[in-house]
């Protein structure tokens, strides 16, 4: 028991270190830039406005607004108290909606869409993989390369491919948006139908862009595992090969979780630009609307929140990790 | 005479390499074992006596297939049965083995008891789960092992732990032939004692009914077995008791074997022999004549050309070389 | 060494990988060479033009004429013309004046023809039409019937005192040789929003982003090599600290540290290299934690002991004892890296965070136009589905190329 404790707690410890340092990158990264965001900011919003003197007052009320005419530590400790008050200031490009407000309209459609996409893909990849392993001959040699072909699809470029194979051409799927654009949310019938219908092509196209790589990841994974010394022994014991495939199985789809936390940044980073493809009403939409606007406090916010989703996913995903899987205390009485 | 527990008659088995080439790595191995006894294998690594340790199993699978022989345990003949039949009644039971690698034989992510609970039913589907474990319980408390450790994961045990669980599940089924592939070889030497300590316990409790012991330390073998006998690419080269084998070795091989200090080298884990220069002949294309001709010191042109039968020489020795006893004796003492 | 070699073209992934790669390469440096200009010049006026070859109209007119009788050449004339939309209506007149329309196709030019001029009478007065409607039918029928009967054009040109001159007659049979017009365009792949040949300019996006692939694999593996050596070899301390940076920056997604940079950066300073240069900074952690874990199963063999015991400086016994030995991974982490910077630059640039655009086009870039032009939508897909086809087909080459070194260096993979 000690030993689990022990990397909770280290794994507690780091997830909170992470997140204070996204926090400060995500403050810092914008400050340090040679750009001043709000002098950009005002060169925008002050287009066509000659007098200098207006000018230098809607800079000085951005100024305000940011904050960024005091000093850069006092700035942070702004950033962070308003950070726990959900404050994330005001949007430019959707004037005078909250930040915060936006992100929570589209926070839900990208967690929705996602996890359920990415883990389902996952899945499949991993018994691909593993069935490639273990049945080796023709399967494998189809299979390895075809995974390999679609993994080297990026995200959007399937996106694309549905949205004009399903959406353009055969007209079965909608092509745009989370729901019909002339219904409002709400909890009807034809409504969840909708946003149903909406949701095939999002959700397939980055099932099937995550399927190859963790098929290939899985497949290396179950061949370790099938050539190492205790496949051989319970050979020897008389255990039956239908129990040894399970030994491997799910020896080999544990670290699959590890591998998964390690690669899920990468994942909703495509999966982010397919949302744009397909307008889905996410994060990555709002991200992409936020950066075509200009709209700095969007974009910060919503790289915040993705960061911290992110960061939440792969600490949930080691503690299960820990959990179920013996080899992690061995490594943590080794270190 | 004692029950015969094993007589293995001719066995050959051979590997098929990725380039579709034979390696015929057992050839034509006889050998027999009395109940309560047990006979040690000696040889450098690649001389086939790990091979031999597989296929006396009479359960292959790819790269290791059978060719001709006969493996006869306890009067029952297994060499010709199908896999299925000899994985459900002669593995474990009949035939056990202990692997060389004991630190990563135990599945990681398996509690060590309901590894057992596998191997049991596997032989018996219908055994029961409280069952099963009274029995661990009692085999483990009677091989001085901690109960505790049933409910551990082998990535809990310690080194000399692990392997001395492992010839606990080895043998949870009492088997009749015990073969043993230098179980001790990844220890400590106190670890080492332990274990050849526990071996021999349970060859008196009668826990294992016959042992074969395989090492590449022919010395070793001496506190262990009754019998030994010294492979060298793929053959017998010579065989005999345990104190006759370590005092007064035939055959070049052995003597070189037996006189030759080991040096482990880095990055293998094959030791050479420094004693005998060379390295054991490429088995894809064997020599014609003796195997052992081309680092032979006192090899003469002929024996290239002509393969020895193995030949007994007296009660339960044998050997394979074109010199006489007496003339190899004789070369010896000069030597000395 | 040549051994390895050998064996790494022994193993087809790797050569079917190396071969495709090998051509994407001669093609991006040939195709220059054949097809040279700006291929960011925009020489369509409209947008998305089709792909295929386009003759000059004008040129067409002067040039000498061959009188060919061609026996289908009105029906297929009428085929091109008749819109959809028209075989439609035709067949709502038809209906509306029940004509037997039973197992009509009206895609099929031929039978709806025979039925229409069989049927058709502009005095017909069908139920319920307009005459707006009636008025639409004659015109159809007239443009029709002087299609089939091969009336001819006359071209007229502005002489210098102003007036028309007419300078030709043509007739239905007269042809031109396509080689002897003094102007035609084959475009392969069409034209983009711009209307810049989407061919030259994809050839010229591949480079650029090639290159931003390449650049971002030597600064990650750069980084990654050094700081993974350090770490694996001299371990405590600066082991510690550079893990803590490494572990770090693989939880914080790279990908959100990209788009962060890359907006601070602003659109005027993101020249090509700038990009590379920042992907290459924020993807340099796989590299450095699997070259550590290879340097650690390494620092303790013999011969490293020896040269320590020797005295030789660690930047030697790096690259002597220890790089040796790990180059296999290096090498295929930094192919990994390439084609991972390749994509990264496209996802960038779909968000609007791409290289300027005004330079070089880039693959990434090329995408975004279409996407921003809804290519997609309205069934553009020469100006988006070769560049998908050709990230992919970078990223597959270089991946079978590292699989098939994978399996060279880990032979039980195979």
């Amino acid at each position: 028991m000690k030993g689990y404790r022990k990397y909770f707690g280290k794994k507690i410890v780091w997830f909170l270190i992470t997140l204070v340092v996204a926090v400060i990158l995500n403050f810092l990264l914008p400050r340090l830039m040679p750009n001043d965001p709000v002098a950009a900011i005002t060169g925008k919003m002050a287009q066509g406005v000659t007098d200098a003197s207006a000018s230098q007052r809607i800079y000085e009320k951005y100024q305000e607004e940011f904050g960024t005419n005091k000093p850069l530590v006092e700035q942070f400790f702004i950033f962070v108290k308003n950070l726990f008050h959900g404050d994330l200031g005001t949007s430019f490009s959707q004037y005078p909606r909250k930040v915060s407000e936006i992100i929570a309209s589209s926070i839900a459609w990208t967690i929705a869409l996602q996890f359920p996409a990415i883990i389902v893909g996952w899945l499949i990849g991993n018994i691909l993989g593993a069935l490639a392993a273990y049945i080796k001959k023709g399967f494998d040699k189809v299979l390895l390369p075809l995974s390999l072909f679609m993994s080297s699809i990026p995200a959007f470029g399937m996106a694309v491919i549905l949205l004009v194979l399903f959406g353009v051409r055969l007209k079965i799927a909608p092509t745009a948006g989370g729901y019909n654009y002339d219904m409002i949310p709400n909890l009807s019938w034809p409504f969840v139908k909708s946003v149903i219908a909406h949701y095939q092509l999002p959700f397939w196209s980055i099932v099937l862009v995550s399927i190859g790589g963790q098929a290939v990841g899985m497949r290396s994974m179950s061949i370790y595992e099938l050539n190492a010394d205790y496949v051989k022994y319970a050979r020897f014991l008389g255990i039956k090969d239908r129990t040894i495939v399970r030994y491997v199985f799910r020896n080999a789809m544990l670290p699959q979780i590890t591998g998964l936390a390690m690669s899920i940044g990468t994942m909703v980073g495509g999966a982010l630009v397919a949302e744009r493809v397909f307008s889905y009403p996410g994060l990555g939409s709002t991200l992409f609307t936020a950066i075509s606007g200009g709209d700095y406090p969007l974009i910060s916010a919503a790289t915040l929140i993705i960061t911290l989703m992110v960061l939440t996913i792969s600490f949930v995903l080691d503690i299960v990790y820990g959990f179920i899987d013996p080899r992690v205390k061995a490594a943590q009485f080794d270190s | 005479m004692a029950k015969k527990m094993l007589e293995v008659n001719g066995l050959t088995t051979k590997y098929v390499t990725r380039f579709r080439e034979d390696v015929y790595a057992v050839d034509h191995v006889s050998l027999s074992i009395e109940e309560g006894k047990s006979l040690g294998i000696a040889g450098e690594s690649g001389c086939g006596k790990s091979t031999l340790a597989l296929s006396l199993m009479g359960y292959y699978f790819a790269p290791l297939h059978y060719m001709s022989g006969d493996i006869i345990v306890d009067g029952k003949n297994i060499s010709g049965l199908d896999p299925d039949v000899v994985r459900k009644t002669v593995l474990g039971s009949d035939v056990a083995y202990i692997p060389q690698a004991a630190m990563n034989a135990l599945n990681p992510t398996r509690r060590i008891i309901t590894f057992i609970e596998d191997v049991i039913r596997a032989h018996d589907p219908k055994a029961n789960k409280k069952d099963i474990r009274e029995m661990a319980e009692k085999r483990f408390e009677e091989v001085h092992l901690p109960k505790d450790a049933l409910d551990k994961y082998a990535v809990e045990l310690s080194g000399g732990m692990k392997q001395r669980v492992v010839i606990a599940i080895s043998t949870i089924l009492s088997p009749k032939v015990l073969i043993a592939d230098e179980p001790s070889s990844a220890l400590d030497v106190t670890s080492q004692k332990v274990v050849i300590k526990m071996l021999r316990d349970m060859m008196e409790k009668g826990f294992i009914r016959s042992m074969i012991f395989i090492t590449h330390e022919l010395p070793l073998l001496y506190n262990v077995t009754d019998d030994i006998m010294v492979m060298y690419a793929g053959q017998i080269v010579e065989r005999g008791s345990a104190s006759e084998m370590v005092f007064d070795p035939v055959h070049p091989y052995s003597r070189g074997l037996m006189h030759s200090i080991l040096v482990p080298e880095d990055g293998t884990r094959d030791n050479k022999l420094t004693a005998i220069p060379g390295t054991p002949p490429n088995l894809k294309k064997p020599p014609q004549g003796c195997r052992f001709a081309e680092r032979c010191k006192y090899a003469q042109p002929s024996c290239r050309y002509n393969a020895m039968p193995l030949v007994e020489f007296a009660p339960g020795r044998a050997y394979r070389c074109s010199f006489s006893v007496e003339q190899l004796k004789e070369v010896y003492k000069s030597e000395d | 060494m040549k051994n390895t070699l050998r064996q790494v073209f022994h193993s087809s992934k790797f050569v079917a990988g190396f071969i495709i790669f090998v051509g994407i390469l001669l093609l991006i440096t040939f195709y220059p060479l054949f097809h040279p200009g700006n291929p960011l010049d925009m020489i369509g006026v409209g947008t998305f033009a089709e792909p295929g070859t386009y003759v000059s109209l004008y040129d067409s007119v002067g040039t000498d004429t061959e009188t060919l009788k061609l026996p289908d050449a009105a029906d297929k004339r009428l085929d091109a013309v008749l819109g959809k939309e028209d075989r439609i209506k035709m067949v709502a007149w038809l209906s509306a004046m029940e004509v037997d329309i039973e197992g009509l196709d009206y895609m099929d030019t031929e039978a709806l023809m025979d039925l229409w001029r069989a049927n058709y009478d502009d005095s017909a007065r069908p139920n319920g039409m307009t005459k707006a409607e009636r008025n639409y039918y004659k015109r159809l029928n007239e443009s029709l019937s002087s299609m089939g009967a091969g009336g001819q054009m006359k071209v007229f040109e502005n002489d210098a005192a102003g007036e028309e001159q007419q300078i030709a007659t043509i007739t239905p049979e007269d042809y031109v040789n396509v080689k002897n017009v003094a102007n035609t365009k084959t475009l392969v792949l069409g034209t983009d929003n711009f209307g810049r040949d989407v061919l030259k300019e994809m050839v010229s996006a591949t480079r650029t982003s090639i290159m931003i692939g390449l650049i971002a694999g030597v600064v990650a593996t750069a980084i990654g090599l050094l700081l993974g050596l350090l770490s694996g070899y001299m371990g405590g301390f600066v082991d510690d600290a550079i893990m803590f940076i490494t572990n770090l920056f693989t939880v914080v997604p790279s990908f959100i540290l990209l788009i962060l940079i890359s907006y601070s950066i602003g659109q005027e300073q993101r020249g090509a290299s700038v990009v590379a240069l920042v992907i290459g900074l924020t993807s340099w952690t796989w590299t450095c934690r699997s070259v550590r874990s290879q340097v650690i199963s390494l620092r303790n063999r013999d011969h490293v002991n020896l040269s320590k015991l020797s005295g030789h400086s660690l930047a030697r016994i790096l690259l002597t004892d220890i790089l040796p030995y790990i180059a296999s991974y290096v090498v295929m982490a930094f192919i990994l890296q390439v084609s991972s910077g390749i994509l990264s630059e496209a996802q960038l640039s779909l968000l609007g965070l791409g290289p300027k655009t005004t330079e070089v086009p880039t693959l990434g870039l090329m995408m975004n136009w279409a996407m921003l032009y809804s290519a997609h939508l309205n069934g553009s897909w020469w100006a988006y589905f070769p560049v998908i086809l050709m990230i992919t087909l970078i990223s597959f080459s270089l991946n079978l190329m590292n699989t098939g070194l994978d399996q060279v260096f880990n032979p039980t993979l195979r």
